[in-house]
Parts: C-alpha cells; structure tokens; sequence
C-alpha cells in the first residue's frame, strides 16, 4: 500500500522523527563524549564537540598498576575486578535461571498440580517486591552462613531478580508449542526426557536466548543486591557509585566506566540476536 | 498385526464421566472406524487407546498384554495427527528418522527405511525441506509416513484428512485405503464424517454419549441400524422419520399406520407387545420412488426447495408436519412438483420404537457387492 502525503506533513514526520533521535541518543553521546574528553574539557562552558579525543580514561579504569599517577590528579581504580564480577555473577545467574526455571516452566506449562496458578503467581510475586525488601533480611544471613561477598551467594540471590521471568516466559513459550507435537514424539517412542532433548529444547532454542538475553541486562543492571551483599565480589554497577569520590570529581574516568558498562550487553546481544530465529513453529501444525 | 481388546473402559474427568463401560474387540488387521458427533468420546477413547489419556478404569489389552500402565513410547503404536503435528526444526528426512532414532536403530537400517517409506507415499523429493516449505497436502503424507517407520502394531488416525481441501481429502481417503491393504496393519480411525467411515471400515463402531451405540461392518450399519440414532447418522441425505402407531402384529411384520396418512406393511420381526405404541417408520430419501403404481406407502409431499447436486436432486418438503427428504425422479420439473405422491417399498422402511431402538428386518436388502 502506498499512501500520499502533502509535503509539509511529511516534512513535519519527519522533523518529529529527528527530534525525537536527538533526545533519545543526546544523553548518550554526552557520555561517549565525554569518557574521551580530558578533565578540563568537560569542564568547559560551552559545550566543545570537536575535541582531540583520548583514551586515558580508559586506561586510567583498568590500569590498576599505574592508577595513581594520571595527568590531571590521582585516582585509584581497578575497574577489571568489578566487570568480571558482574560478567561471573550475571552470567551465573542467567545459567541457573535456566537449569531451575526451564523444568518449572515447563511444568507449570504441561502437567496438572494442585495449586498450580497460585505457585506460578508466588513465583512472579518475588518481582512485586523492591529488592531492598529481600536484601535487608539476607544481608545478617549472609553473613552468618558465610555467603556474604561470594560469586555462589551473590548469584543465589540473582535469582529473585532472574527466575521468575525465567519460568514465566519460558512457561508462556512451552504453551505456544502445540502439545500434538510432543505427543507425536512420545507415540514415536521417545520417553518424556527425550521428548523434552529432541523436541521442545531445540524449538525453544530461540525464545530462550531472547529471555537469557533479557535476564542478562536485569542480572547486569541490578545494583542493590551487590551494594548490600558483596564488597571485594561487587558488580560493576557498585564500581560505577565508587568512582563518585568525595571531594574531586573524576567525570571523564566515570564517563568512561559508563561507557564500558554499555559495551559488554550491547556485544552480547548483538551476539545473540543471529541466534534469534524468528517463526521457527511455523509449519508444524496445519 | 495386532488385536486390540477394550474390557469395560472407562474415563471421566472428575465427576464427569466421558466414555462408559466400552468393550470393543479389534481384530488382526482390521480397519476400524470410531464416528460419532463431536462429544461423543471417540478422540478420548482413542487417545487412551494410544497412552495419551489415563485410563480411568477398565482393562486395555493389545495383542492379549495388558497396557493400562505401559508409556505411550513403549506401546510400539503410530499415530497420525488431525495437525499431521510434524517436528517443525527437523526436516522430512529428519522427521521420518526421528521414530528409528528413538529405538537407536542402525544408520543403514534408517536409511533404507526412509528410502522405501519415502517412494511408498511419493515423498521422495521432499526429503530435505523442513515442514513449512509443504503443503497440507504433503505434510499429511510425512506425517503418515513417519508413523509407518517403526513398522507400528497398530495405527492411529485421529481426524487425518479434516485440515484438508474435500478433492484432496477424496484422494488421501483412497491413499489410506491402499496402504491399509498394503501393510495390512491393524487401523483405528477417527472421523465425525461418516462418509469417511462408510468408504474405509472394516467394522464401523458409532460412538454417542460415551456409549458405543452399534458397531458392525458399513452394509449392516446401513441396513440394519440399530437405532433411530444410528440410522439417522449414517447416510446422506439423512433418513426421513415419520411418526405411525402399530396397528397389528402378523406373521410378515407389523401394520403401520402413518400420522401423514396411509398405512404400510412393514416386514420386520412382529412383536405382539408393540400393538398400539406409537413408533416411528424411517425411509431413506433414496428408497422413495415417484413412480406410480408401486405398491407400498405413498405421502403426499409440498415441495418447498430443491437441491441439484448434478448426478441427483433432492426435494424438501412437508408431509403432514414432517419435513421429508426424498430423491427427485430422473424427469419432471419443478412446477409439476408442487404436490408430489411419494411411494416407498415396505421392504425398504425401517420402524424404531418409542425408546430409539429398532425392530429387526425380516427382509435382507438387495445390495451390490
């Protein structure tokens, strides 16, 4: 379908269009701006966009060794500890979401239990809550069983941010594939463990790396649980409030934490997106 | 080859009871068809058959094993499905492979078997598109194709060819047929279309209510049905009821006098008891003659439509108050139809009693065979 429009309409489309590009990528590019800038341009008044850039602060971040010497104060920082904490944690937790929360929504999908919304909902409930209401509990827990500032307790305790979405959205997705399916492979003589290899695993291959990829960013973002469980273990969410010193601001080195803050689920979904076949279903049934 | 037995079985679903007491003895190679209107419990009771429903009580015996409790996977049944329920990630060659991978059969067993089943349904140059790149068509044959792998006891058809476009369905019935005879497997198929039973059975079992209502070979359900439901679901157009009382019981059958009018002779086994009960006389449309001059009944009918199908017309009318279907005569038209004397030969009628069942003919029906 074509449509005709008058020119000044369009040319308003598209003036919106522009405009609303402009403030979505503004804070952005601030950023990026700003994490290759020196101490004294940020500070400049006006704004300077052309600018030799550099990139001391990012090597200010991750050069642990030479951290204390830069050319415009001292700052100490190891950025690296904190990334891979976050990449160990997250990841972790993508994992285990998906071991625990793949069967779970899978029975909460296919087989019928007494009960079976109301558990579904008590799972879900655990996002109605602000973290802050676990983690106040957990933290003289942690401490007494020895979790605190642990990889296995850090992302133990992901899993009130990953799993309910887990079991949800893989539940949703089990229910999109028509049961007919899997009883066929049962009548062709798989047993239900092989029925789930063969059969429903690979069809949910694509809506599962979507979900992992969206519980990543949760796991990835998710500031409070570390601030309050872990200290040498923190995320880099908690690295990122640390470099807030007090007394003198280091805003490109922060800039540039940001920066790297962006980079890491920005390669992995650009990483997972291949893998995102779309319509895969389509075929079996009708 | 096997021999399905079905001992009292039972389903329901909580409180609701679904199918009740069925027994149903399947024979070595025999084409079986469970029909009945939607409810019934035909689906349920062959899903049971097949280990895809608990059974709820009853004994479930294939090849005299008794199979309650034994996995669908281990019960060595193929299944093919209303939605053909092909594996959408694999594609033809991989889902004809999947039941002999399942018994982790030989590569060169597979390979061999997929070639044979392939050129058998004429799937041959399918083999590496994946399910959506077929038409419903070719998916129906994959899907009959991979429950013919594992060279099953028993297949079961639930409502096969229903996705299907009617000149293709009339293709596949045959196709069905054909590879029945070929494999000589034993077949339970599900249909609500009654042509589709009366085309392919062997034996005929009518579901209604979760009752099996008749079972029997399609000549006997067509000429001896039962019951007013079964003769009124087998055969199309269906069978015209008009309702009579039973005058006298002699020895060539039972007087009938018909609320439309006339009185008939029926020959069917007269039973003194039946002397003044109200029954109803059932007539196929294509049991009505216009001929004049033919002994038997004859009704006074009001046409008020007429439908072509090119090789017969049928007229709906009104005789009394009861609206009758019958074969239009091979000349005339319809302004001469107006009132139109139908007659019917008393061999041909069939009387049913107050309670739905039927009086058994005395006269076996001339059929061509």
């Amino acid at each position: 379908m074509r449509f005709n429009r008058s020119t000044p309409a369009s040319l308003f489309l598209n003036a919106l269009v522009v405009a609303c590009t402009l403030i979505l990528t503004f804070p952005l590019v601030w950023i990026v701006m700003m994490s290759l800038k020196q101490q004294a341009e940020v500070m400049t008044w006006p704004p300077r966009f052309v600018f030799t850039p550099t990139f001391e602060n990012f090597r200010v971040l991750f050069d642990a060794a030479q951290a204390g010497a830069t050319s415009y104060g001292t700052i100490k920082v190891d950025f690296l500890t904190p990334v891979t904490n976050s990449l160990v944690i997250s990841l972790g937790a993508v994992l285990v979401s998906l071991i625990a929360g793949v069967p779970a929504g899978y029975v909460l999908a296919r087989r019928d239990l007494p009960m079976k919304e109301d558990i579904a909902f008590f799972i879900l409930g655990f996002r109605f809550a602000p973290v802050l209401l676990v983690v106040i509990p957990l933290f003289s827990v942690f401490q007494t069983v020895g979790l605190y500032d642990t990889y296995f307790g850090m992302i133990w305790v992901y899993q009130v941010v990953t799993l309910p979405m887990i079991v949800w959205l893989s539940r949703s997705y089990i229910e999109d594939i028509p049961k007919d399916i899997e009883e066929a492979a049962a009548m062709d003589g798989a047993k239900p463990y092989r029925v789930v290899w063969h059969i429903v695993l690979p069809l949910l291959k694509p809506g599962l790396i979507g979900a992992s990829l969206l519980i990543f960013l949760l796991a990835w973002h998710n500031f409070a649980l570390g601030l309050i469980l872990s200290s040498t273990k923190a995320p880099v969410t908690v690295a990122l409030l640390k470099l807030l010193n007090p007394g003198v601001q280091f805003y490109p080195v922060m800039a540039a934490g940001l920066v790297v803050t962006m980079i890491v689920p920005i390669v992995l979904i650009i990483l997972g997106q291949r893998h995102l076949e779309r319509g895969l279903t389509f075929g079996a049934v009708k | 080859m096997a021999e399905v037995r079905l001992e009292g079985l039972r389903k329901s679903f909580g409180t609701i009871e679904i199918l009740r007491n069925i027994d149903l003895t399947i024979d070595h190679g025999e084409f079986v068809v469970f029909v009945g209107p939607s409810g019934s419990g035909k689906s349920t009771l062959l899903r049971m058959i097949g280990g895809l429903e608990p059974i709820s009580g009853g004994r479930l015996l294939i090849d005299n094993e008794l199979v309650n409790d034994i996995d669908t996977a281990d019960r060595n049944l193929g299944m093919v499905f209303q939605s053909y329920a092909l594996y959408p990630h694999m594609t033809v060659k991989e889902n004809l492979a999947f039941p002999l991978r399942m018994a982790r059969a030989p590569k060169a067993e597979i390979a061999t078997k997929i070639a044979k089943t392939a050129s058998l349904l004429q799937i041959d140059h399918l083999l590496d598109r994946k399910p959506r790149q077929l038409s419903g068509g070719q998916r129906q044959r994959v899907a009959i194709g991979r429950a013919i792998m594992r060279e099953p006891k028993v297949f079961l058809f639930d409502e096969p060819l229903s996705n299907l476009d009617t000149e293709l369905r009339v293709q596949m019935r045959v196709q069905i047929a054909k590879l029945h005879e070929q494999l000589g497997n034993t077949m339970i198929y599900v249909t609500h279309d009654q042509v589709e039973a009366m085309t392919m059975a062997d034996k005929i079992v009518i579901l209604k209510d979760g009752n099996i209502e008749q079972v029997g070979s399609p000549h006997d359900l067509y000429h001896y049905p039962a019951s007013r439901f079964v003769a009124g679901f087998i055969g199309s157009p269906k069978m015209n009821f008009l309702a009579g009382k039973v005058e006298a019981a002699h020895q060539h059958g039972l007087d009938v006098r018909l609320e439309a009018g006339s009185t008939i002779s029926v020959p069917v086994q007269p039973d003194q008891g039946l002397i003044g009960k109200p029954v109803t006389v059932g007539i196929r449309p294509d049991d009505f003659s216009s001929t004049p001059g033919l002994q038997g009944i004859s009704i006074a009918l009001d046409v008020d439509f007429v439908e072509h199908f090119g090789s017969v017309t049928y007229i709906y009318g009104l005789a009394g108050d009861e609206t009758v279907v019958a074969r239009a005569p091979k000349s005339g038209s319809r302004k001469d139809a107006g009132k139109l004397t139908l007659t019917a030969a008393p061999a041909d009628c069939h009387v049913f009693m107050s309670n739905g069942k039927s009086v058994l003919r005395l006269q076996a029906p001339a059929t061509w065979s």
